[in-house]
């Protein structure tokens, strides 16, 4: 890898590219596409989030856009504890993209994990401008005012709230990057043990909205004069719309606008009623070109590549010793494994409000990234990106799939072309078959033990999509520079946090004719499905205990791994004896460098009805500092009742280059019925900071699922989802 | 005679040529009534779960034309009163919900399953509540708040 020289990397900084993690790049950066990540907050930029309103109520721009992860909740708590506040207190709003400087996107479970310390020191930063007011105010040394909920106490006892501190002329208080001090005194950091928000589960101040209905999504946002819009999906990935043909269309009834623009690949309708829209939709003949080469599965050309032997791979990621050198080693494990396309399938079908007008362009929508999408929306309509503005909605779900809001830019354009404001509504065909997809993952890895149980050898090659390069939103012109950086999406969790005397670590991310992009955890679950496979083939090969084995193994640096290991182990009872048909597996991770987390899965083999069931998970987890344990505990059960869906059900099927399971009756996500019941346990080591926990408990979940199989049937699984029939016969 | 359905008390009228529009369109982009989410369109999600004549029904595979005459409770009709339904309570209690985008079916759901089984025990649980998918995971909060509003323990 090179260094990069000050310039390239200040333009990278600028794009945000650095956050992508690139550290060696092509000298074609001029045509390189704006992307939708941004770069890590910096401490000052908390200024522009925290205020004191005139009547002494504190507002807090949330900087993380909120899907149920409770990021917004958590850094709430963060300003509560700050300005000695309740955390219902503090008016957490979703900032329209003209209200604040842009930030980061919200994805990778950095909610907490980046956004803490700016936060805090903005908030601690306005608590003490709001001390040297009091000072003024009562003419003495703000050493001698005391904090006080809600306020301070001042000499001689006296309350005086910051309501009373508000100017009289009703101006918002807050500090600029100027004003505050480098190190104020940030209670966040230094009162651990005797927080009084952090730490507590604050419920999210829209749950009783969202119990009666009123909590307002995408879809559920509405303008007067309103009207419904819809375009054609192009019938595979890369087709491009030549000539429609809308005559028929045109005089159907409700029909407010056909909109036909093939430069936007765009064959539309505006209509007064969803259902007058859609029918005219139907009655458009349009002329698709189509790309070359259409097979039926888009995944082929990982396929082919993993098909050629010797393979020629892209990327070194580890490369330390001679994994060649075979002397000394007589216990091996190794095996190919292979996982799926899968979808993201957030339960709102995604959707966009927009309203075009001369002065501005106003758009609703809920996506992880508003400034990337109000910076696309400005680049469609050829307007300047401050007469965009995105008012943000709270999204039925993101995982990873809302980088892009695809409505939102359709509903631009109509809304342009009828002159009024439109709503697109995605239908869950379109979700399935509109948005990327986590791409699919081949896998070979090859290992050895010592005698003395240490790791001798650690090949590990594997083929699979960019994820962080293969949205198809990036411009065709900057793939093939795209191309020929390592994609870390791909390569996340790839990385074992074990040692061995020899390692190689390898791999290519191959782009595919459908767009691949970030689905919850990125690469870290079907890396950690290979990884933490073999470490359980080998730790049996070798007679040791898997949890012994991987502990014995752990790179010093992940320690704390150990613990969350033992703790799953204890809480599961790891090594009793198991009625015939069950079996007990366990997987660990380490996701980001950052947060450590172990799974252990209980799996039946039911044979009468030929089902693999999971029954119950424990999971330890150890992200530093808890802000809510609450949101945390959601997190964790989500993810692993995620894990058991990419473990055992979901899958992608494709036809003729599309997605043919396109809705829940093909795409099997996990029911009530087959929900593990999921005990967790948070470990809080002493100082540790707050780090992310929106994904950490994907990555080991399948993989844990895949050896507690093993341990009830002697089956190894070799490929995701494992299907009753694949492993057992169909006899 | 033009058809009349009750929704929320409420009696309307179907209009004649909405007859083959589905239930969940017309409550959420003519009346404006979208606590009742879309999800799949084919029965197979739950999100638009509502009564019909209290029973929980999928709003996505009922048309207008089959509802004359019926009475419809949505979530915003739920509460009575100026009062939450003990599901809703019970969700409120156990913080159930993530995203939130399922959770009406959900309750829609669980207050029919309180209606016909008062004292329903972890298998009924998940049966009546199989049909309504959460992507974001929440089945066991939903579990122990079903429990909860018939009176029982929390697991």
């Amino acid at each position: 890898m090179t260094s990069l020289d000050l310039t390239r990397r200040r333009f990278l900084i600028n794009t945000g590219w650095t956050a992508v993690g690139i550290t060696a790049l092509s000298a074609c950066s001029s045509i390189m596409p704006v992307l939708p990540t941004q770069n890590e907050p910096e401490l000052g930029d908390g200024y522009a989030w925290v205020q004191l309103l005139p009547g002494g109520q504190a507002r807090f721009f949330a900087p993380r856009m909120e899907m149920g992860q409770g990021a917004s909740i958590g850094l709430t708590q963060v300003v509560a504890e700050e300005m000695n506040l309740a955390a219902s207190s503090v008016a957490c709003i979703a900032p329209a993209t003209s209200q604040v400087p842009a930030f980061k996107m919200t994805a990778g479970s950095e909610g907490i994990d980046e956004f803490f310390g700016p936060v805090s020191h903005a908030a601690a930063n306005l608590r003490e401008h709001l001390r040297r007011l009091a000072a003024l105010k009562f003419n003495i040394n703000s050493a001698g005012i005391a904090d006080e909920t809600g306020g301070f106490r001042v000499k001689g006892g006296k309350f005086v709230s910051y309501g009373e501190l508000a100017p009289v002329d009703g101006k918002i208080i807050s500090v600029s990057e100027n004003e505050g001090e480098d190190q104020p005194r940030r209670y966040a950091l230094e009162r651990r043990g005797r927080h009084k928000s952090i730490g507590s589960t604050e419920p999210d101040p829209n749950l009783a909205h969202m119990v009666t209905g009123k909590a307002q999504f995408s879809r559920d946002a509405s303008l007067p004069g309103m009207a419904f819009g819809g375009s054609l999906m192009p019938p595979v990935s890369g087709a491009e719309l030549k000539n429609a043909d809308a005559a028929a269309a045109g005089s159907m009834p409700g029909v407010i606008k056909v909109v036909i623009e093939p430069s936007h690949n765009l064959a539309g309708i505006v209509a007064k009623t969803p259902h007058q829209m859609r029918a005219a939709l139907g009655a458009i003949k349009p002329e698709w070109h189509l790309p070359e080469n259409i097979t039926d599965n888009p995944g082929d050309r990982i396929r082919d590549f993993w098909s050629q032997i010797p393979r020629d791979f892209e990327h070194d990621l580890i490369s330390d010793g001679d994994v060649d050198d075979l002397s000394e080693t007589s216990i091996t494990g190794s095996g190919q494994f292979e996982t799926s396309f899968q979808s993201h399938a957030a339960m709102e079908p995604r959707a966009g409000l927009a309203w075009v007008r001369d002065e501005k362009v106003e758009v609703w929508c809920g996506t992880q990234a508003p400034f990337f999408i109000q910076r696309r929306i400005a680049q469609i309509l050829g307007r300047d990106e401050d007469d965009v503005i995105l008012h943000p909605m709270r999204m039925g779900g993101g995982f990873g799939g809302r980088v892009l809001c695809q409505p939102a830019e359709t509903a631009a354009l109509l809304s342009r072309a009828a002159k009024r404001p439109v709503k697109v509504q995605w239908t869950r065909e379109d979700e399935f078959r509109g948005n990327y997809f986590q791409p699919p993952y081949f896998h070979k890895i090859d290992a050895a033990v010592f005698e003395d149980g240490s790791i001798s050898r650690w090949r590990h090659d594997f083929a699979s999509a960019p994820i962080f390069f293969g949205i198809d939103a990036i411009p065709k012109i900057a793939r093939p520079i795209l191309d020929r950086l390592a994609d870390e999406g791909t390569a996340r969790g790839a990385t074992p946090p074990y040692r061995a005397a020899n390692k190689l670590v390898r791999y290519s991310d191959i782009r595919l004719p459908v767009s691949t992009g970030a689905w919850r955890g990125l690469g870290a679950a079907p890396n950690s499905f290979a990884i933490e496979s073999i470490m359980d083939q080998l730790a049996r090969n070798a007679g040791i205990d898997p949890i012994q084995f991987r502990i014995k193994n752990l790179e010093t640096q992940h320690i704390r791994l150990a613990q969350v290991m033992r703790k799953a182990g204890d809480m599961a009872g790891w090594g009793r004896r198991m009625p015939t048909g069950s079996g007990l597996g366990m997987a660990a991770a380490v996701y980001k460098e950052k947060t450590y987390v172990a799974v252990v899965a209980e799996v039946t083999i039911n044979h009468s009805g030929k089902t693999i069931e999971v029954p119950r998970v424990w999971c330890a987890q150890d992200c530093g500092l808890i802000v809510n344990p609450g949101f945390v505990e959601q997190q964790i059960i989500g993810n692993v009742v995620w894990g058991v869906g990419l473990a055992l059900t979901e899958e992608v099927l494709f036809s003729g280059g599309a997605a043919e399971t396109d809705n829940f009756d093909g795409y099997e996500i996990v029911r009530q019925e087959n929900a593990p019941y999921v005990k967790t346990a948070l470990i809080e080591p002493e100082g540790a900071p707050p780090v992310g926990a929106g994904e950490p408990a994907i990555a080991p979940t399948p993989a844990a699922i895949a050896n507690a199989i093993f341990a009830a049937s002697a089956k190894r699984v070799r490929k995701l989802p494992v299907r009753y029939d694949a492993l057992f016969g169909n006899t | 005679m033009a058809a009349n359905f009750k929704l929320n008390g409420k009696v309307f009228a179907i209009p004649p040529d909405l007859k083959d529009v589905t239930l969940v369109e017309y409550l959420r982009d003519h009346l404006g009534q979208t606590g009742t989410k879309f999800g799949c369109g084919i029965g197979s999600c739950g999100a638009c779960t509502v009564h019909i004549d209290g029973q929980a029904e999928r709003s996505c595979q009922t048309v207008l034309a089959d509802i004359a005459g019926a009475q419809i409770t949505t979530i915003e009709g739920l509460s009575f009163g100026g009062k939450l339904h003990p599901v809703q309570e019970a969700w409120i209690t156990e913080q159930v919900p993530q995203c939130g985008y399922c959770q009406p079916g959900q309750i829609m759901t669980a207050a029919a399953l309180q209606n016909e089984n008062p004292n329903p025990n972890d298998q009924d649980i998940r049966d009546a509540m199989n049909g309504n998918l959460c992507r974001c995971g929440t089945y066991q909060k939903i579990r122990n708040a079903v429990r909860l509003a018939a009176g029982g323990q929390i697991k």
